[in-house]
């Protein structure tokens, strides 16, 4: 069998780049919210600190064998779906698997994660890490319908689930879908809000109401390998988006630019925003995102 | 040796011989009704190469009995389902009493579900609907206090069904001369339209109802929860499927046939996602773990009548794929809630928690039956859904697809809160010794989530004999790898690699955090959580499992608000006191019957003169 | 130069490194210097530049900050927060009562010297310490972390027995479960 090297280097190196990339991120996020609120901020590189440090831990607890798999659960998750991405467009390194999947498998192993997340939370035996994941999962059939109102808007206008064609289809700046289905976009970017957890969707994690939720029991190497899962999520999404709505990227600094750019949505209505209640999210997905959806399909329907 | 004939003979020769052996020698019942169903299970393997056909006349009526590919395939499923839910039985039962009338029973109910597959005329294939709707009925109000009540309700409603189904077969018979399906299907077109959408839609109202279709749904959930689980496994693995086989043969044989087909289509569409959306909201709401599975249950149910209905070789694929599978998850999940109950005495999610290190392989089957339902990769319901989403899309029914991403996004609620009450959160007390459940229930259980990975990682192993029983209702071919789905666009899923990738990445992960600080990582208890520094003492239960979804059930409240059980009821009273006015007719005293007698004649005398000219 | 000794040096470089620049706090006031830490925290004192976090649950944190006088009701939950949080942990006190009672020395329900309950790290002396003095108390520690001295985990587990007798002398109904690391 002939080994194909440049897949070989795009296997080792994505997982690598996602990590360093989503870690940045979350530190640009964290000085960008310190200087909205008129604060200097830590450095960029500090998420990259905390999760060495909860590496370097000496001590860890667990209170079983779930909790253990827990962590496992969301990497897993992160990085099946980011080799199911194509991250950059026609590049031989990094197309990984993403021929051999397509948007509905996406959608499905995205969750994986937060099943096993929930199951390992469910297992501390700490009240409050169940509430986070009742709340979780309520708040996910909130947004999951706005967003799959999008993806479905998309799929039938171009006839096509996989990716790959949908990044064909968008070869110019003119086609991208952001301008070709505009409601789905908006729908789609709704929903997108909802999937970061950032203010006002962030009730799951809500630290001085509930410590934090889901990972309160979660200390040490645990925490550090939900943060750099969570590090490589937050990338795999904003690639997912891209690549969908904004026509992909064919280089990195294209990349960089347009995840960046994706990524401030969320943060800055986060920065600004007080928090919603459970019911009051799942309402609000339910309203104006569905209806937007919707009316994406039915333009779609009539264009024919 | 193997042929209908035989099958039949055993199976019920077995029920019988169940009942006798409990009443003269013990030990041997056990060992009958394994030996019975296994037989079955070997006969059933064997039959598609040496089963003939086999007819007789009863009457006026032809009676046909034969093998297809589209009966073999839920025949399978009803030998396998019916032979490990009675291994699971043996230990499950032990400690009941009228165990000969229990096994009778059961082994009838799988006699009777035979008899349907493999019939080839409407009179069998009523009867052996009979057979096995009065079995399963027996077993319902086999035991507790408000059987009688969910009985009934079953029992209404299975008549209702019966009904349709009869009346059906009658105007069959009166305008075609003839009760085998082979001739039916040829000469469907020769009824005139209204008598063709009149007996499909009887057909459709006497299938869905076993089939739990919205707003025939009613009796399913009590009657699966009060059902003995191992029963209950069957019911909702095997029974229900009765109803999808013959919804298959109505939907794709006769109704693809008439001028309604579009009409007929989009109806039984939207209704089996509406009931896949309800039942799923319904169960989210369930605080007993039997009856939220039954809800579970005519959701997934709800998902195989919208492939049936929609009636692309994908959809069909994906209705018949996501049917067995089914059959296979959701015993497995009965099985575990069962093996809770027989342990802890109660399936109350309100109650029970912290299970998981007492009974870890039972953990295991709910755990790996919860991400088939959920429909995640690696597992087998993840080809289901696809395939299901995929022909959903392709078919141009887009609104429906939404429907049904809503309702499986919702089932992740209910599920979690399945594993979650029942075997995470604190460990109490109360269940410290509770033990792992005996082996004849675990080994079952977990040959069944084995299973479900199986067909995960090469969904070719039911896609191919699928697509031979489709060729029941026409020329399909799915020439596709043993690992691979492939959608009408030509989009494709690998999952051999996706099952690998997921392996690899999980078993390193897995690895490397276990090794990592692998001496000075420790077990805690539940109790020695954070509560802001206090220290829980050994009695505090501190799960979080009542209103464990508050916050939704706030924001569904007003489809919850109005539920189909409450409407029937309205319907009930209105009717009960409509009909109150009989009572001042019959009024039960001799007397009064005596003067009606006495005015009928009168009033006959009188019109007999008036209309017939008679002088009497 | 790179034998294994230097190589092992370097992990432990990097290692001191992240732990010196994340410290994050578990948000827990004791007394009335809780007030304090809000101003620490938020725009005018900023002490997130410093890598200072709070953060929601002991199994999360490595600084216990001990803000103000510590009734004995209280002491309790401390030191079971302190045993919860994961090693290497340190604490802080901070303000005259947690160095010897402040204005409560003579309080029958308050205890007058920390660190004969817990290892203390560093002290804050103040009644109360001003946000600066907050931040440089945090520097401090930052500093005995790079240089290795800032064991307090490890000083406790070697005198458990001490602690504990302390601990027992003051606490009536003692029910705590047994530390075993």
């Amino acid at each position: 069998m002939e080994i194909n090297w440049s897949s070989v280097i795009g296997i080792v190196a994505t997982p690598v780049i996602a990590f360093i990339v989503g870690v940045l991120y979350g530190g640009a996020v964290r000085k960008i919210t310190a200087r909205v609120q008129n604060r200097y901020g830590p450095p960029i590189t500090q998420n990259l600190f905390d999760i060495i440090k909860l590496y370097s831990k000496k001590t860890a607890i667990q209170h079983g064998v779930m909790q253990h798999l827990g962590p496992v659960f969301a990497i897993t998750a992160s990085v099946t779906s980011l080799y199911f991405i194509p991250v950059i467009k026609d590049s031989p390194y990094f197309q990984n698997f993403s021929f051999n999947g397509d948007l509905i498998f996406l959608l499905y192993m995205m969750v994986f994660g937060s099943l096993g997340m929930a199951l390992g939370a469910g297992q501390t035996g700490n009240p409050n890490s169940a509430i986070g994941v009742s709340r979780g999962l309520s708040q996910m059939v909130g947004y999951e319908i706005p967003f799959v109102l999008a993806l479905v808007a998309i799929m039938i206008q171009f006839k096509t689930t996989s990716l790959n064609e949908l990044l064909a289809v968008q070869d110019h700046f003119t086609n991208w879908i952001i301008f070709q289905s505009p409601l789905a976009f908006v729908a789609g970017i709704l929903a997108f809000l909802g999937m970061m957890h950032y203010a006002p969707f962030d009730v799951v994690i809500a630290p001085a109401e509930i410590a934090s939720g889901p990972p309160s029991e979660f200390g040490g190497k645990y925490l550090g390998l939900m943060m750099t899962s969570g590090s490589i999520f937050a990338f795999v999404k904003l690639v997912l988006f891209v690549d969908i709505f904004l026509g992909g990227a064919s280089d990195f600094i294209t990349l960089i630019i347009k995840t960046f750019l994706l990524y401030m949505i969320p943060v800055l209505t986060g920065i600004v925003s007080p928090r919603f209640r459970t019911e009051q999210s799942i309402l609000f997905f339910w309203k104006w995102p569905t209806f937007i959806g919707i009316l994406a399909i039915i333009v779609v329907v009539l264009n024919g | 040796m193997v042929s209908l004939t035989t099958l039949y003979e055993i199976t019920f020769g077995g029920a019988i011989l169940a009942f006798i052996a409990q009443h003269t020698i013990k030990q041997l019942r056990t060992f009958i009704v394994i030996v019975t169903s296994a037989l079955g299970v070997y006969i059933v393997w064997r039959l598609p190469s040496q089963a003939t056909d086999i007819s007789f006349r009863l009457g006026d009526f032809q009676i046909l009995w034969g093998v297809n590919e589209y009966s073999q395939l839920f025949a399978l499923l009803i030998a396998v389902l019916g032979f490990f839910t009675l291994i699971y039985s043996i230990d499950f039962m032990k400690e009941r009493e009228r165990l000969g009338y229990f096994y009778m029973n059961f082994l009838i109910v799988i006699g009777g579900m035979y008899g349907i597959v493999y019939s080839q005329d409407l009179i069998s294939l009523f009867f052996f609907w009979e057979i096995m709707t009065w079995s399963s009925f027996m077993l319902v109000i086999y035991c507790c206090d408000d059987a009688q009540s969910i009985g009934l309700k079953y029992f209404v409603f299975s008549a209702i069904g019966a009904y349709a189904m009869l009346t059906a077969i009658v105007l069959i018979w009166a305008n075609l001369e003839t009760t085998s399906l082979s001739v039916l299907f040829e000469n469907f077109t020769n009824l005139s339209s209204g008598l063709q959408i009149t007996v499909i839609v009887l057909f459709i109202v006497g299938f869905g109802v076993k089939s739990a279709m919205m707003p025939f749904h009613v009796w399913a959930p009590d009657a699966y929860a009060i059902s003995p689980t191992p029963f209950t496994a069957l019911f909702s693995g095997a029974l229900s499927k009765m109803g999808i086989w013959g919804l298959g043969i109505v939907l794709l044989k006769l109704a693809a046939q008439s001028g309604f087909y579009v009409w007929v289509q989009d109806i039984v569409a939207w209704i089996g996602a509406i009931t896949a959306l309800l039942a799923t909201f319904y169960a989210i709401v369930q605080t007993d773990a039997k009856k939220l599975l039954a809800y579970s249950s005519i959701g997934q149910l709800g998902y195989i009548i919208v492939g049936l209905a929609i009636g692309t070789p994908l959809s069909i694929m994906s209705a018949l794929f996501l049917a067995m599978l089914h059959g296979i998850f959701k015993a497995m999940l009965f099985m575990s809630a069962g093996a809770v109950f027989y342990r802890t005495g109660s399936t109350d999610m309100n109650e029970v928690t912290g299970l998981i290190r007492k009974m870890p392989w039972t953990f295991l089957t709910a755990l790996f039956g919860i991400i088939t339902v959920a429909g995640v990769p690696p597992l087998g319901g993840f080809a289901a859904k696809w395939m299901l989403y995929e022909a959903t899309i392709q078919s141009g029914h887009y609104f429906l697809v939404i429907v049904l991403f809503a309702a499986s996004t919702a089932a992740f609620l209910y599920l979690y809160r399945f594993i979650f009450s029942l075997f995470l959160g604190q460990e109490e007390k109360e269940y410290a010794d509770i033990k792992e459940a005996p082996l004849t229930m675990t080994v079952p259980m977990v040959i069944m989530a084995l299973f479900t990975l199986v067909v995960g990682v090469f969904p070719g192993i039911f896609i191919n004999p699928i697509g031979n029983a489709m060729g029941y209702f026409g020329n399909y071919t799915f020439n596709w790898d043993v690992s691979s789905l492939l959608n009408e666009w030509g989009n494709h899923v690998d999952m051999m690699t996706v099952v690998m990738t997921i392996g690899a990445i999980f078993i390193i992960a897995a690895i490397f955090i276990t090794i990592k600080n692998y001496r000075t990582t420790r077990y805690v208890t539940t109790k020695d959580i954070h509560t802001s520094g206090e220290i829980p003492t050994e009695n505090e239960n501190l799960t979080y499992a009542v209103d464990f979804y508050k916050p939704f059930e706030r924001a569904i409240a007003p489809v919850l608000k109005r539920s189909i059980d409450k409407t029937y009821n309205l319907i009930a009273e209105n009717l009960e006191s409509a009909f109150d006015f009989l009572r001042y007719v019959y009024t039960g005293n001799g007397q009064t019957y005596a003067l009606y007698v006495v005015l009928f004649l009168a009033v006959l005398m009188v019109f007999a003169e008036l209309i017939f000219g008679i002088q009497l | 130069m790179y034998n294994d000794k230097d190589a092992k040096k370097i992990v432990d470089i990097i290692q001191s490194y992240a732990r010196k620049h994340s410290l994050w706090v578990v948000a827990y006031g004791t007394g009335c210097g809780a007030i304090e830490i809000p101003p620490t925290m938020t725009s005018r004192y900023d002490a997130e530049r410093f890598g200072i976090r709070g953060s929601a649950t002991p199994r999360q944190a490595d600084v216990l900050l001990i803000t103000g006088y510590l009734a004995v009701k209280t002491l309790k939950r401390v030191i079971r927060t302190y045993e919860q949080m994961q090693a290497p942990k340190f604490v802080m006190g901070f303000g005259s009562c947690t160095i010897n009672g402040g204005m409560y020395w003579d309080s029958y329900n308050t205890i007058n010297a920390l660190d004969r309950y817990l290892p203390v790290d560093v002290f804050i002396n103040g009644c109360m310490p001003r946000p600066e003095a907050v931040i440089s108390g945090f520097i401090k520690l930052q500093q005995l972390i790079s240089e290795g001295k800032a064991e307090g985990a490890e000083k406790y587990l070697k005198n458990l027995e001490w602690y504990r007798e302390n601990q027992n002398k003051v606490i009536p109904n003692w029910n705590m479960p047994d530390y075993n690391w």
